[in-house]
């Protein structure tokens, strides 16, 4: 399974300073991997994207998550970063 | 209002109160006879207007020229009590909040650099508020002031969520810090926008949502140091970018559009006239590029005022925040608000009315 995370938006609104990350999740330790696929399971992360947002939220930074694998294809999401849980950002952050 | 533009000579001391704004709300929602009398209302201040601009006299008068009434009117300021409750907390580099509460109201320095700052910045915003606008916290109700310093790791950004703010130390090549009193003032002006009715982040309604937070965010840089607005920068974030990044700062009200100009962050993409409004789906309807419009306007009209920001012009963009009553306002409708605020607080054919509409135009609006 293969995830990309991009951001966007956030204070300065700028594309600049967005992060950009890709990880091949087969090429971890079985701990992260475990983690990894607790976190980006496409249904869980269809699940938040469709979760109503009613976050007064301002600045906020914007992820868009694909995650790839062979079995179900390609997946592309868009969250806020207040639609992510805590531990999730963590591991973003971690990556 | 004065006497002299009622009915008959007759004089009805509520008729003669009622601002323009609140007369074109009573034409359009008042009964048959509410609705009557407000388009009249409304059709004697345009004659007086005309008749006043006859005499206007382009340059402004100074300061001690102005009429005692007016000038009365715009600086009786009523303060809020000054009872802060800030809580500063430590995120411990997490992205979990609030985090740790590491300094409460009235507690001693921790010795955590960036919480100390905050306490001290957040105080200064807060009084801002107290003083100039009567405003008791960000809710006026004197809700806690709820903020946190490292907020996850090597993170870019800092926010309001609705409830509280949040602040990344940066990844110190991009951004070194976002421990900056014009983003702190920022973020707290959103909660002051929440608490206001709201602005949708969306679109001109979240440029304008953008635009008042810098605008207040300036306010606060300016009155901190006690500037007036010809020696002011007009940079927002200022102390925010890395060591090797090109630039002043994330935005300029005095020239959107040249805050940087970067081969790590790009250009700065800000337009200063509706003529180069950018239409976009990317960063909310570009509420971040947009919001250079009206931030320009503020700017321009504190030129041609002089004085304080945080002043007659400050004055007349919170009163106007105060006033509005729909989320989803666009410029037009902002820059007719801010007009009608003026009018409200310094009168009909006042220099602050006259050059408030002059600086809108200059940025091209109404459109």
């Amino acid at each position: 399974m293969i995830i990309e995370i991009s951001s966007s938006g956030g204070f300065g609104g700028l594309a600049a300073a967005a992060l950009s990350k890709r990880i091949d999740v087969d090429q971890q330790s079985t701990a992260l991997q475990r983690e990894l696929c607790e976190y980006f399971e496409p249904r869980d992360l269809r699940q938040l994207a469709a979760a109503p947002c009613r976050s007064r939220c301002a600045d906020p930074m914007i992820y868009r998550i694909t995650v790839t694998d062979e079995r179900s294809g390609r997946h592309v999401y868009t969250l806020r970063e207040d639609q992510l849980p805590p531990e999730m950002l963590d591991l973003i952050d971690q990556m | 209002m004065c006497f002299s533009c009622c009915p008959h000579g007759a004089h009805h001391p509520i008729h003669c109160i009622i601002p323009p704004h609140m007369l074109r709300v009573l034409a359009l929602r008042g009964d048959e006879r509410q609705a009557d009398m407000a388009r009249s209302l409304l059709k004697q201040n345009e004659k007086i207007r005309q008749e006043r601009e006859e005499h206007i006299h382009p340059l402004l008068p100074p300061d001690d020229a102005l009429p005692v009434a007016a000038a009365a009117r715009g600086r009786a300021r009523k303060s809020a009590p000054a009872f802060f409750d800030r809580r500063i907390h430590d995120g411990q580099h997490r992205a979990a909040l609030p985090g740790v509460l590491v300094r409460k109201e009235g507690a001693p320095e921790t010795g955590i650099a960036d919480a100390d700052r905050m306490y001290d910045a957040s105080g200064e915003v807060l009084s801002l508020y107290a003083q100039e606008y009567a405003r008791n916290s960000l809710d006026g109700n004197g809700m806690p002031l709820i903020a946190t310093v490292n907020h996850r790791r090597n993170y870019n950004n800092a926010f309001w969520n609705g409830d509280q703010m949040a602040f990344g130390n940066g990844d110190g090549r991009l951004f070194r810090s976002f421990i900056d009193l014009s983003v702190i003032a920022h973020e707290m002006t959103h909660g002051v926008i929440q608490y206001s009715g709201g602005l949708i982040y969306q679109d001109q309604a979240g440029a304008l949502n953008e635009s008042i937070a810098d605008v207040f965010a300036v306010i606060a840089v300016q009155r901190h140091l006690g500037q007036s607005v010809f020696e002011a920068d007009w940079i927002i974030g200022g102390e925010l970018l890395g060591p090797e990044v090109k630039g002043v700062g994330l935005r300029s009200m005095k020239a959107p559009g040249t805050a940087y100009h970067d081969d790590m962050l790009g250009q700065d993409p800000q337009p200063f006239h509706m003529d180069n409004f950018l239409s976009t789906t990317d960063d909310n309807g570009g509420v971040h590029i947009n919001s250079g419009i009206p931030n320009h306007a503020f700017y321009l009209f504190c030129m041609l005022l002089g004085g304080k920001s945080w002043e007659r012009p400050g004055e007349i963009w919170y009163r106007a925040l105060q006033d509005m009553n729909n989320p989803m306002a666009g410029f037009a409708e902002w820059s007719d608000q801010t007009v009608g605020a003026a009018i409200s607080l310094f009168g009909m054919g006042s220099p602050e009315m006259v050059m408030l509409r002059r600086a809108w135009k200059l940025v091209g609006l109404p459109t």
